[in-house]
């Protein structure tokens, strides 16, 4: 047995047998053909390329219809890849003055096309050469009579191992009978990982030397939800992950029951569900979830890679689309959250480049000394919130200090006066509310909270700085921990003092997707969680299924306790009483 | 002839679907179109050549097009670039 660590991509876990993907260089022979064939390698190219366009025309469709709009902007492109006359002019050139065979022809030109991309330093651009081969191989394939064979071959559900995986490869997966895949390259985002995730097929990538350590015919256990490879797994463990199988398909089948039920414990405890949402990545299936609104709109991307900040109206122009996607619900602007790893290319007032980013001039402090950025902002959220019935609420990156919030405070008021001068009128009173990510923040909030209409907790920020771990870091990223007391307790304090004075607290960091961790938020008082689309129904379901007087018990004794092992065993021994 | 330099403002430079609506566009026209950047000179309606230029924002290009419609074509593109390709919010 052996077991490799990589990245978890798509939740779920598999076991088959595992089929190898033969090397992604698909390579073809040098191969010329008789003066009186040109004219027969020429129609056979225009017959692959009009197959193929065909295919593609149909993938597209399949796409848009499940990965929405972004996916299928990607089929998009590869249609025009195979059109692009860079491509038919060169292959059919080599035919012709070489008499290449079609076959060879392809392969020669996407190589020079290839290494063209080779030489560029930007990896998006440079990235690019993959689409180029995905539809060569695509072209290939159709020349040779369009078996797909690969794929086609397989004939019992299989889980796949490849070095690297195309996306069209991906979309491909569910029809031939692939159960789950991982690959040596590729990171939680890559596009290969979320066309996965939308496929709802388990996925496990970064696995580095998966395509070497295995071969076809070994059994395979893809554990897509801790990011583990088991090749061969002794009878134990295989034992095991079929009984954790059956609980997920159990779990599976159970979520979409839940879509239109209430967010509230066995015992009648409700709170609000709300869904971390990105403009980018939405599709059908998160526009089917029922949720209680947007908890995080994150709008640093406004301001990346663009030689200027985004004017007010463009600004605007996206919150009120994003406004109406939620219908009435409610939704949560966080001010840009500029600063430590995100940098905008403008120049900025009164900034040098940190030497301790995390620790720098990041978030509100940003702002601050930026206050037209920040002016710019309030007034595109405030003057969308004239436009929408639904509750709008803003959230401050960053708070360190009452002086902080006092000077948003201030700024809000002259964004919303000059907007009242202009005639217009918010439906609803904006919320503004903090981001409690810096522990001085989380102690001293009692001095601030009467400013402030609401409080969320960002949970990622919150433990880094509370455990002085960087989670980047190898050396230490092991004692980045949940569990760990202070942890808890600062939770609870921050809750307990925006409770004392009627303020509502929220969670919108990963731990708030950790079911281990659920019953103790539940149990200090949680009023409202936010996590992402994918996350949602599972949260929600755990919720159900929590007794709110046990979580009120747990987490009052985890409190009194000292140490990450004696919480964590609490929360284990209540798993195993609940099991039982 | 026409020849002018364009600079490039939106976000994102020209990405896979900036790239796309360019060669599309420049694919109507019957002129011929060439964009150029740092000495490397490629043929607009080629999505593959535009995407090789790797042309981020804020970057320069030379804007050539040569033919009956070299005007309209001219124009058409340059707007493309200045609307940022519709995709800014």
């Amino acid at each position: 047995m052996l077991v490799l660590k990589g990245v978890a991509a798509s939740p779920g876990v598999s076991i088959g047998p595992a089929v190898l993907v033969p090397g992604e260089s698909f390579a073809v022979a040098r191969q010329y053909v008789e003066p009186g064939e040109v004219k027969a390698e020429l129609q056979k190219i225009r017959n692959a390329m009009q197959k193929t366009l065909a295919e593609l025309d149909e993938c597209e469709q399949k796409v848009l219809s499940t990965l929405g709009a972004e996916y299928a902007n990607l089929m998009a492109t590869h249609k025009l890849i195979l059109q692009d006359p860079a491509l038919k002019d060169s292959v059919s050139k080599k035919i012709r003055t070489e008499h290449l065979s079609a076959q060879a022809a392809i392969f020669l030109t996407l190589q020079e096309l290839a290494a063209n991309f080779d030489k560029i330093e930007d990896p998006f651009f440079k990235e690019r050469r993959n689409d180029i081969f995905d539809v060569g191989k695509r072209l290939v394939n159709n020349l040779e009579g369009g078996k797909r064979e690969f794929l086609a071959s397989i004939n019992k559900p299989s889980l796949l191992v490849a070095h690297n995986l195309y996306p069209s490869d991906t979309i491909n997966l569910q029809e031939n009978q692939v159960i789950g895949f991982c690959t040596d390259v590729g990171g939680k985002t890559s596009h290969t990982a979320l066309l996965a995730q939308s496929l709802n097929i388990p996925a496990v990538v970064g696995l580095s030397t998966a395509s070497k350590d295995v071969q076809s015919g070994d059994t395979l256990i893809i554990d897509g939800e801790n990011g583990l490879l088991v090749i061969n797994p002794d009878k134990y463990t295989l034992a095991n992950y079929r009984k954790i199988q059956r609980e997920l398909k159990k779990t599976e089948a159970l979520l979409k029951t839940i879509n239109h039920l209430p967010v509230i414990t066995e015992d009648g405890h409700a709170i609000k569900l709300l869904v971390n949402y990105d403009p980018h990545t939405d599709n059908k299936e998160n526009k089917r979830l029922i949720t209680d609104g947007l908890g995080l709109l994150r709008t640093e991307f406004l301001y990346m890679n663009t030689p200027t900040p985004p004017t007010e109206e463009e600004q605007y122009q996206m919150y009120l689309s994003v406004a109406k996607r939620f219908d009435m619900r409610p939704v949560t602007i966080r001010l840009a959250d500029l600063g430590a790893d995100k940098l905008p290319d403008f120049p900025l007032d009164e900034f040098d480049q940190d030497e301790n980013p995390f620790m720098g001039c990041r978030g509100i402090r940003l702002f601050l000394k930026n206050p037209e950025l920040m002016h710019t902002q309030l007034r595109a959220i405030l003057r969308m919130a004239c436009e929408v019935p639904a509750q709008v609420k803003i959230m401050i990156p960053m708070v360190s200090s009452v002086e902080e919030v006092r000077h948003v405070r201030a700024a809000y008021d002259q964004a919303l006066k000059e907007i009242e001068a202009e005639g217009k009128k918010p439906v609803n009173r904006v919320a503004l509310g903090a981001m409690i990510e810096v522990p001085a923040a989380a102690i001293a909030l009692d001095g601030m909270i009467h400013l402030l209409d609401f409080i969320s907790i960002g949970t990622n920020d919150l433990i880094q700085y509370l455990v002085a771990v960087d989670r980047v870091n190898q050396e230490v990223a092991h004692m980045y921990d949940p569990c760990h007391p202070a942890v808890g307790r600062t939770i609870n304090q921050i809750i307990q003092t925006a409770h004392k004075r009627n303020k509502k607290v929220s969670i919108c960091g990963e731990i708030a997707s950790d079911s281990k961790m659920l019953p103790l938020l539940l149990g200090w008082g949680i009023d409202a969680l936010s996590v992402t689309p994918r996350m949602y129904l599972r949260v929600k379901n755990n919720i159900r299924n929590l007794n709110f007087e046990t979580c009120s018990d747990l987490a009052q004794a985890a409190l009194l306790m000292g140490s990450s092992e004696e919480i964590r065993n609490l929360i284990e021994q209540n798993n195993k009483n609940e099991d039982s | 002839m026409i020849q002018q330099d364009i600079k490039i403002v939106n976000r994102l430079g020209l990405h896979a679907r900036p790239a796309a609506l360019l060669a599309q566009t420049a694919a109507k026209f019957s002129c011929e179109i060439e964009l150029a950047k740092d000495g490397v000179k490629v043929n607009a309606k080629s999505i593959m050549g535009v995407m090789m230029l790797a042309a981020e924002f804020g970057s320069s290009l030379q804007l050539t097009t040569n033919g009956s419609d070299e005007k309209e074509a001219f124009e058409t593109i340059q707007k493309l670039f200045t609307d940022k390709f519709n995709e800014e919010f």
